[in-house]
Parts: C-alpha cells; sequence; structure tokens
C-alpha cells in the first residue's frame, strides 16, 4: 500500500510539475493552428472568441501558402542547407572535438576556449563583413563553378558552420572526455593504430554526442535569421525564416492566416523528429559506456 | 585482437607519422580552425578596423578617428541603457530558465503515462524556427487583437479600451520579452539537463540509495554537484545566446517603446545606429562592446565548471 | 503590336479563325498604342532601347496592394523587357527590412541595379550614380517634376540626385463618420480632434495617432508639426526644432494623448493603427488608403462609415507628409545602369498603369505623367462609398503634401533623425509624463545638433 501511494505520490508531482509548462510552453502553438485556420473576416471580428472558430474553419490561408507563395521551395531550402551544414559540422566538429578532448593537454584547452570565445561574437557585428567575403569569392568563383554563390542557398551553407562548428566542437570536447580512455589504451595495447581507434572504438560510441550535435547544429540553422535574409533576396532561394517574413507580410497588411500555417508546418515534424532522438540520445548516455 | 592486430593499415610510413599524438591532434584540429579563422576571425578584424573609423552608408572603410566611437557610446546614455537592460534581459530569463529547466528535467527523468506527449509539447518552442514562433508572438501580444487581453476583458479584469498593453508598456514589454526568450530557451537547456542527469552513472544513484539520501538530500549533496559542470555550461550558452541575439527583441519591440525605450539591448541598438542610421563605424564600436565582458564571463564560467567537476 | 514574323502572314492565308484573330489583336495594339503606352519605348536617340541588352535586376518592397505586384511583375517587367531586350528580375522584400539589405549591398559594391525604399536614403549618397538623366529624360516628355520629389532626392550641396523618387502617397486622416457623428464633430482641425477625443474615448472609441518607434508615427507626428508651424530644419538645414511652436504641439498631442488615446499607441508597428480601425475600435487614425481598401476587400461592415479627409489644420496651417515615396537608387557599381534608367523613366512616364493597379495608392511623382484632373476622374469612378470619397487625394497631394525635412531637403541628417525615431521619443516623452515639454524639446534639439553637426562635417548638407 505504501509503495502504490509514494507511486501515485511521485507520478502527481511529475504531473503537478511537467504539466502546467507543458501548457504554457505549447499555448502559443494552440493560438497558431486556430488562426491558421480562422476565416479573415471571422479573424478580425473582436466579438467573438479566438479560442475557437465562428464562422467555420478554412483551408484558404493554407492555400493561398502554398498556391502564391515559393513555400514550398523555402521549405526545400531550409531542408536542403539544414542537411548539408549538419554534414560539414560533423566533419570538421568530430575530430576537432576529439582532439581537444584527448590528445593535447593544456594547448588543447586554450584552443578550445579560443574556439568557443569565436561563439560569442554577434552575427550583427558579421553580417557585412561576411557579406563582402562571398561576393568576393564569387567573383572569384562565378566562372568555374558556372553559377553565382552570392544570393544562392550555398552562401549560407558556407556561413553557417561559422556558428554550428564551434559550438559542436565544445559539445563533442565534453562529450568525449567522458568515455573513459581505458577503451582507447586497451585497444591501442592491442595494436591497433590511433586513427583506427578512431573510428573503429570512439566513434560508434559517441552515436549519442554525434545525435546531440546533429539536433542541435540542425535548430541552429532552422533557427537564424540576419545571415539569410542579408544574403538572399531572390524570393526563390529564401529560407523560412526569411520567405514568411518577408514574403508575407506586405506593406501594413500581414497574412496572419498563411503565417501561422507557414510556422506549424516544419515545427511539429521537427518537434516530432527531436522527441524521437532525445529518447535514443539518453538512453545511450546511460546504456554506452557506463554498464 | 588478432583482427584489430591485422586490420593495421598499410603505408607504414605515412602511419607512423598519425601516430604521434600532436601531429594527429593538429590535423584533426586544423580544418575546424582554418575554418573559424576564415570566417569569423576575418571579418572580425575587419568589424574591428571599422570600430575605429567613421565609416558611413555600407562603406567598408572611413577615416581613422580612433576611439572617438567608443567614447561617443560610452557617454551616451541611450548606450547604458541599453547595457543594462541586455544585462537584466540577460540575467533573468537565464534565471527562470534554469529553474524551470532543472525541475523539468527531473520530473521527466522518471516513466509516466503521457509522458511522450507532454515532452513533445515541451519541445516545440525549440522545434519552431524563431522568426515565425515570434511571429505568432506578436499576434498573441497584438495591441488590438491579443488573446490573452480578450481572455482577460471577459473575466473581467482588463478594461475594455485600456488593457495591458504588453508590448508598449515598458516594464510590461520587459517582461513581455524576457518571457518569451525563457520560453524559447527552455526546452533546449531541459534536454542538456536531461543528459546531463541521464549520465550520471548508476553506480553514484546506487551508492546514494545505500547511504539512505533521497528526495531532496539526493538533489543537494548529489545531483547538483554532478549536474554543476552541464548546468554552468548550459547556463554560459544560454547567456551567450541571450547576449547576441536580436531576435526576440527586434521582432517583438524593435528596442521600443518610446520614449525610454526599455527593451533597447546592446544588439538591436548596434544594428539601429550601425545598420539603419548608417553610421556604420559607430555600430561595430556598440557590437564590439559585448566582446569583452562576455569572455570574462565566459571564461570564468568555464574555469568554474572545471573546479566543480567531480571524477 | 503585329508581328513580321508571323508565319501566316508569310504564308499570305488567312482562315476565318485566324482573322478574327488577328482583328482583335490589332484592335488592341491600337489601344495600346493610342494610349501612349508604345510610344514610350521611341524616346531620344541616346535612349533608343534597342541596344539594351542583357538583365535588370530590382529590389522593392512587398505592396499591401498584391495585384500592384503582379501588374508589376507579371504585366509591366514583362512587357518592359521583352521590348527592350532585358531580362527584368524583381526582388520583393518586407519594407523594414530594406535599410539593412542596402547596407549589406554597398558594402560588398555589389547587388541589385535598382534599389527602392519607401523614404529618401540621402546617406548613400556617395555609392549611388547621379539620377539626373532620368530626371531630364522623364521632363522632357511629361513636363517638370513635382516640388515634393525633387525636395526629397535633390543634394542642393552637392548638386546630386541621389535618387529616383517614381511615387508618392498622400496621407489622409481615416475616419468613423459614425463615431464622430455621435459626438456632433468632425476632424477638420486639431482643436475639433482634441475636442471630440474625450467623448469618443469615453464611448469606447479612442483616437489612435501612434508615438511609436514606426514609419506611421513618424509621418504623423511630423506632419502634426508643421500644421503648428514648428519644424525640424529650415530652408538652410539648420535645425530650429527648438521653438515655441514645438512646445506647444508637444503639449497638445500630450492633451490628446491623455484624454483620448490609450497605452497601446506607444507599441505599434505599422499595421496597429490598420488593426484599430479593422477592429471596429478606432475612431481615426492618420494613414494612407490601404486602411479603407482593407476593409472593403474584406467585406467588414463599417467600410461605407471610413471617410478620408486631410489632415486637420493647426493654428498655423494645415500642412501634411506624404505616408510613404517610392525611391529608387541605382548604386555606381550596378551592373546594367542604362538598363535601369531607361526602366525607371519608362515606369514614370506610363504612370497611370501603376496609379489604377495600385487602388490609387501611387501618385506619381511628376504631375505630368498624370495630371490630377484625370487622376480625380478616375477616383471619381470608384464605386465605393460615400461615393468619390477618393477625390480628396487630389486635394491632398496637391496642397497639403510636403517632404520630410520641409522647408529644407530631405538630406542625410534628418534621414538619421528620422531613422532613429527621434521625434515620437519627444512625444512620448512629454505624454507619458516623463518630461516637460520644454525640457522634452531641448532634449531633441540637443540629439538633433549632434546629428546635424556630423553629417555637416562629412560636407553632406
Amino acid at each position: 500500500m505504501d509503495a502504490v501511494l509514494r507511486g501515485f505520490r511521485e507520478k502527481g508531482l511529475s504531473y503537478l510539475i511537467v504539466g502546467p509548462f507543458a501548457i504554457v510552453l505549447a499555448f502559443p502553438f494552440y493560438v497558431m493552428v486556430i488562426t491558421a485556420f480562422k476565416q479573415q473576416r471571422d479573424f478580425y471580428d473582436l466579438s467573438h472568441s479566438p479560442y475557437w472558430f465562428h464562422k467555420g474553419a478554412t483551408l484558404a490561408n493554407a492555400r493561398f501558402l502554398f498556391n502564391q507563395t515559393q513555400y514550398t521551395t523555402w521549405l526545400r531550402n531550409t531542408a536542403i542547407i539544414g542537411g548539408v551544414v549538419v554534414i560539414i559540422t560533423l566533419l570538421l566538429a568530430v575530430p576537432a572535438g576529439y582532439a581537444l578532448a584527448r590528445l593535447s593537454g593544456k594547448l588543447g584547452q586554450s584552443v578550445g576556449v579560443g574556439i568557443f570565445l569565436t561563439y560569442l561574437v554577434p552575427p550583427t557585428l558579421l553580417f557585412l563583413p561576411l557579406f563582402s567575403v562571398i561576393t568576393q569569392l564569387d567573383k572569384q568563383t562565378s566562372h568555374l563553378l558556372h553559377f553565382h554563390l552570392r544570393g544562392s542557398i550555398w552562401s549560407l551553407v558556407l556561413v553557417y558552420p561559422s556558428f554550428t562548428v564551434p559550438f559542436a566542437t565544445w559539445l563533442l570536447m565534453g562529450f568525449f572526455k567522458t568515455i573513459p580512455r581505458e577503451l582507447e589504451d586497451a585497444a591501442l595495447i592491442d595494436g591497433a593504430s590511433r586513427l583506427g581507434t578512431l573510428v573503429r572504438i570512439v566513434f560508434p560510441i559517441s552515436v549519442p554526442g554525434i545525435l546531440t550535435v546533429v539536433i542541435f547544429s540542425f535548430s541552429l540553422v532552422v533557427n537564424e535569421f540576419v545571415y539569410a535574409f542579408t544574403f538572399i533576396s531572390a524570393s526563390a532561394h529564401r529560407t523560412l525564416s526569411t520567405g514568411v517574413y518577408t514574403d508575407l507580410i506586405r506593406g501594413d497588411l500581414p497574412q496572419w492566416g498563411a503565417i501561422m500555417v507557414a510556422s506549424l508546418i516544419p515545427s511539429i515534424p521537427l518537434a516530432l523528429l527531436y522527441n524521437t532522438f532525445l529518447d535514443r540520445f539518453i538512453a545511450g548516455f546511460t546504456g554506452g559506456a557506463f554498464r | 585482437m588478432e583482427a584489430l592486430a591485422a586490420a593495421r593499415p598499410r603505408g607504414r610510413r605515412w602511419t607512423n607519422v598519425l601516430e604521434r599524438p600532436g601531429v594527429l591532434a593538429s590535423v584533426l584540429i586544423s580544418p575546424a580552425v582554418v575554418f573559424i579563422l576564415a570566417l569569423v576571425g576575418g571579418p572580425l578584424a575587419l568589424a574591428v578596423y571599422l570600430s575605429f573609423t567613421n565609416a558611413i552608408g555600407g562603406s567598408l572603410h572611413g577615416k581613422w578617428i580612433g576611439l572617438g566611437n567608443f567614447r561617443r557610446e560610452w557617454t551616451n546614455p541611450a548606450f547604458k541603457d541599453a547595457v543594462w537592460h541586455t544585462f537584466l534581459f540577460t540575467v533573468i530569463s537565464q534565471a527562470v530558465v534554469l529553474v524551470v529547466a532543472g525541475l523539468l528535467a527531473h520530473a521527466l527523468l522518471k516513466k509516466f503515462p503521457g509522458k511522450w506527449l507532454l515532452r513533445f509539447l515541451i519541445l516545440l518552442p525549440w522545434a519552431a524556427p524563431l522568426p515565425l514562433s515570434l511571429m505568432g508572438w506578436t499576434w498573441i501580444f497584438d495591441t488590438t487583437y491579443s488573446i490573452i487581453n480578450w481572455t482577460l476583458q471577459h473575466l473581467h479584469l482588463a478594461s475594455t479600451v485600456s488593457p495591458p498593453q504588453w508590448l508598449a508598456q515598458p516594464r510590461l514589454a520587459m517582461g513581455s520579452v524576457i518571457a518569451v526568450h525563457a520560453w524559447r530557451i527552455i526546452p533546449f537547456a531541459t534536454v542538456i539537463f536531461l543528459a546531463g542527469l541521464a549520465s550520471i552513472p548508476k553506480e553514484v544513484d546506487d551508492a546514494a540509495a545505500i547511504d539512505g539520501a533521497t528526495g531532496f538530500r539526493k538533489f543537494w549533496s548529489v545531483s547538483l554537484p554532478l549536474q554543476l559542470p552541464i548546468a554552468t555550461v548550459a547556463l554560459l550558452f544560454g547567456i551567450v545566446f541571450t547576449a547576441t541575439d536580436m531576435a526576440v527583441v527586434y521582432i517583438l519591440t524593435n528596442g521600443g517603446p518610446p520614449p525610454s525605450n526599455a527593451t533597447e539591448m546592446v544588439t538591436t541598438w548596434a544594428y539601429k545606429t550601425g545598420i539603419e542610421s548608417g553610421s556604420l563605424g559607430a555600430g561595430a564600436a556598440i557590437s564590439l562592446f559585448l566582446l569583452p565582458v562576455l569572455a570574462v564571463v565566459a571564461i570564468g564560467m568555464l574555469i568554474f565548471a572545471r573546479r566543480a567537476e567531480v571524477t | 503590336m503585329a508581328s513580321s514574323d508571323d508565319p501566316s502572314r508569310r504564308e499570305g492565308r488567312y482562315d476565318r479563325r485566324e482573322l478574327i484573330r488577328r482583328a482583335g489583336a490589332a484592335g488592341i495594339s491600337i489601344g495600346v498604342a493610342g494610349s501612349g503606352f508604345g510610344q514610350a519605348f521611341y524616346g531620344p536617340l541616346r535612349f533608343k532601347g534597342r541596344w539594351l541588352k542583357g538583365d535588370l535586376t530590382i529590389i522593392q518592397w512587398a505592396h499591401f496592394v498584391p495585384a500592384y505586384d503582379k501588374w508589376f511583375t507579371d504585366v509591366w517587367s514583362k512587357n518592359w523587357g521583352q521590348k527592350n531586350d532585358v531580362q527584368v528580375h524583381v526582388d520583393l522584400i518586407l519594407n523594414t527590412l530594406l535599410p539593412a539589405r542596402a547596407a549589406a549591398e554597398a558594402a560588398s559594391g555589389s547587388g541589385h541595379d535598382l534599389f527602392f525604399n519607401l523614404s529618401p536614403q540621402a546617406q548613400f549618397e556617395d555609392q549611388v550614380i547621379n539620377h539626373v538623366e532620368i530626371v531630364q529624360e522623364v521632363q522632357r516628355k511629361v513636363g517638370k517634376i513635382g516640388g515634393l520629389a525633387k525636395k526629397a532626392t535633390y543634394n542642393p550641396k552637392t548638386k546630386k540626385w541621389f535618387a529616383f523618387s517614381d511615387n508618392y502617397v498622400p496621407d489622409p486622416v481615416v475616419w468613423r463618420h459614425d463615431y464622430w457623428n455621435g459626438v456632433g464633430i468632425a476632424p477638420s482641425t486639431w482643436d475639433n480632434v482634441r475636442r471630440a477625443a474625450p467623448k469618443l474615448k469615453a464611448a469606447g472609441h479612442p483616437i489612435g495617432i501612434g508615438q511609436s518607434a514606426e514609419l506611421d508615427s513618424n509621418m504623423a507626428l511630423l506632419a502634426f508639426l508643421m500644421c503648428f508651424g514648428a519644424y525640424v530644419q529650415d530652408a538652410k538645414h539648420r535645425v530650429t526644432i527648438k521653438s515655441k511652436h514645438t512646445i506647444e504641439a508637444v503639449k497638445f498631442m500630450a492633451d490628446i494623448f491623455q484624454n483620448g488615446e490609450t497605452d497601446e499607441i506607444f507599441g505599434w508597428t505599422p499595421a496597429s493603427n490598420n488593426n484599430f480601425i479593422y477592429s471596429g475600435k478606432g475612431s481615426m487614425i492618420l494613414n494612407a488608403i490601404s486602411a479603407t481598401r482593407t476593409p472593403e476587400d474584406l467585406g467588414l461592415p463599417f467600410a461605407d462609415q471610413l471617410y478620408i479627409y486631410p489632415i486637420p489644420r493647426g493654428p498655423v496651417q494645415r500642412l501634411g507628409l506624404e505616408h510613404v515615396m517610392g525611391c529608387y537608387s541605382i548604386w555606381k557599381f550596378a551592373q546594367n545602369i542604362p538598363a535601369a534608367k531607361q526602366f525607371m523613366a519608362d515606369l514614370e512616364i506610363n504612370y497611370k498603369d501603376a496609379f489604377l493597379a495600385s487602388k490609387f495608392y501611387n501618385f506619381p511623382t511628376f504631375p505630368g505623367a498624370l495630371p490630377f484632373k484625370r487622376i480625380q476622374r478616375l477616383a471619381a469612378g470608384d464605386t465605393h462609398k460615400p461615393r468619390g470619397k477618393y477625390q480628396i487625394l487630389t486635394t491632398i497631394a496637391q496642397k497639403y503634401t510636403v517632404n520630410p525635412g520641409y522647408p529644407g531637403y530631405t538630406n542625410a541628417a534628418f534621414s538619421e533623425v528620422f531613422g532613429k525615431f527621434l521625434i515620437p521619443k519627444m512625444f512620448a516623452q512629454v505624454s507619458q509624463g516623463k518630461m516637460s515639454a520644454a525640457d522634452a524639446v531641448s532634449a531633441a534639439d540637443h540629439d538633433f545638433r549632434d546629428i546635424y553637426a556630423k553629417w555637416r562635417k562629412l560636407g553632406k548638407i
């Protein structure tokens, strides 16, 4: 009986804490859902409750978004940029994080801190010089590549790792530190090369850490605004964050319904994705090196 | 074991070089370092140069005026206000985040029915692209159509003609901006804390149980110290995110409301001065102000985190 | 325009369907040519369109009337491009983001050929060409440039046209006729507004003149100052904000705020005063006709009760500003400067189409391009009630609209005062009781003088 009561109390406590916060955190999304499917006339009418529909739900806003704007293109652009930047980040940060965690002692600390310090530079300071860099690069390479770097999504792919890599290196450095040296030493003693150890022993165990980096980097990319809107002006090359903000506000008339639809469509799948990954990498943390 | 030995790659001379720790380390680190130097270091140097000039418009050079920009901004009340606001904004929002994320992470450790769904709801603010969710918030705070005001008015807690103006009254505006920023960071911090909690080795848990430490005592003397390094790092990232990010303030209030500009932050003030008013050199100087401050804070916290590491 | 490459003509045979189609096409082309559309492309030798080749890139704001943007990209630019052998690319962007974009392009020395902004960007004077040729070309065809545009886009000190303005938008007051009838007053003078404000607020329908850091507030308050004889600068570009007129104006507005408005006016965006009207709550705002067109489009029940008046008369005069004005600049480093110049000239010369596509929002800066009498006739044909309500726009445009910075030119210093929203700040300090009127005006005077000194040192004013 005691145990059952205690069980109830613990569970109850969890609900008591998590429940209200979950409601508060998700509340804006409820508003978005209602607004997304509300008719324009209903929407501007204050005499009816904003919590539900008065004149019936409509798909007109969604239709406007998909037919009259380049929304699907923006979704695709964001996905491409996110994917490629995550890959680049992993390629750069995993080796660097490992090196800093394992092999470099005191110098490693300073380099690590140095890398982190670059993270402190705000994009509002860098976006003008970076735009210049991209333009110069574009002038040099447009003949070779047969396309213009400037104004294309690839300029963002080039620049985004500048803030994902420091962050990722840091995360991975911390993560690699938690992997006991004994594992690697054992492999080395058995005759494997350092590089081999890295690839065959360390990386498989670091899947949780790598997953974390993937999630965090992807979310950084999707949320980024300043660079995206500076480097890209053509509607067809815009990303989610800039396209919706610039194309769906016309003068003094934001298209609220369409904006809300636009916001919901990436949020829900991403949240589902993150939720799924979360279990895996927490399981990885507990089930990996410590059993 | 034999397989490993047999798997040693050929081409001895090449791999022998890589066997030396120093060389391998440099090879592994250099791509990242080169990339960062090129894409952050270079532009940063340019921005530093700009801050010492009177560059205007969009041009990337101007006349050298030494510390002129810095001196002018230092004595500018608008700048000083911006610094104070940034401090308030960062400290309060991160305090909120720390407490809430810590609570949520602990509560989410155990299994209970509906946990997956609740966790999904909690992750939403982080999953949503920021500019888009901020537009949702501008609608929630709208001066005419705010759903919060509608609710308050219908509960007879606010006047119909003059309801609270969440982004137009100075204190409310600061509160709103802090709340929205905390809202956005909480899922992120919760995840980091969850990871930290989950990485507490089972042996420690078992040892604590043997010692009879449960509930709050366990939290205070076991979980908390073990979490300190990761909490510090999470806090550090949160502080950096907050101090250098202008999206929330820009989209919600754009530094307003006038005349006190209660939500003007260093980032938005730099943007207004440098870009919207065209004084590029001054804008760069203002942005640069953040750097040494954050660096000191960062280094301090990192040292603290290292010392707090329990092995 | 019949094409000489038409195969059926070459063959010398027409079937009946083809004949009808040809007749129809001929009829249309005669009509088009008659309207002057075709003639634009055969200007003087220097601007003859034939030898223009290549691309033309344009960036401009997303017009609140989507039909205008559709017309601009799908009809106007496409046709112009075909006639001139130029591929025109138009990028649309939210107007508040234009300054940052311009800064980025100027900094990198690479960007769009034609860069649009809703107010003159005098601070980029050194990075843009002298637009005098476009002005001359258009003047040759339709007559002199309007005073408003000249004073907004010309720098008398450096004698350079730093932008070409194709349009401006008159700024009326939009008010609820039924609410004002209820208190028996009309907003024809600011004194009337002050008298009516408390009564309207008591009835639940406050006034809304923004005091926020945004465009609408800037324009409304600057115009308000002028009605009281207060100016930021004089004709010689000296700072004249500190005067008893300014103090009186600031106190007057504080009075209106305390008795007839609510706190929300300090947190407005350009869309907020529109929402204020759309919800049925507001009784008066100062805004372009987007505030009346949207209720018409949405079928809001009180659309017919939205009346349009010129800015109320103040103790000194009745004078207002444009709400926004379209200013295109061509960067010195633009890729296709000749095409850009030609495009602008042609757009302005044929402004009737733009005017109609924008639902009377855009007025041409060269009055000759679409004379006011013609505009009035077109406005009289608008069927929304009360009938002919848009005709007052011509009166407003002709008599009560001057450039920001009047009586001086819109120079870089003024633009900075404007861009930093220092005028709404000054008003808000007094309205919220944070500073006395005299102190607030003195503080503003101090800030403005700093800014003006800086630009004077740079030799721009």
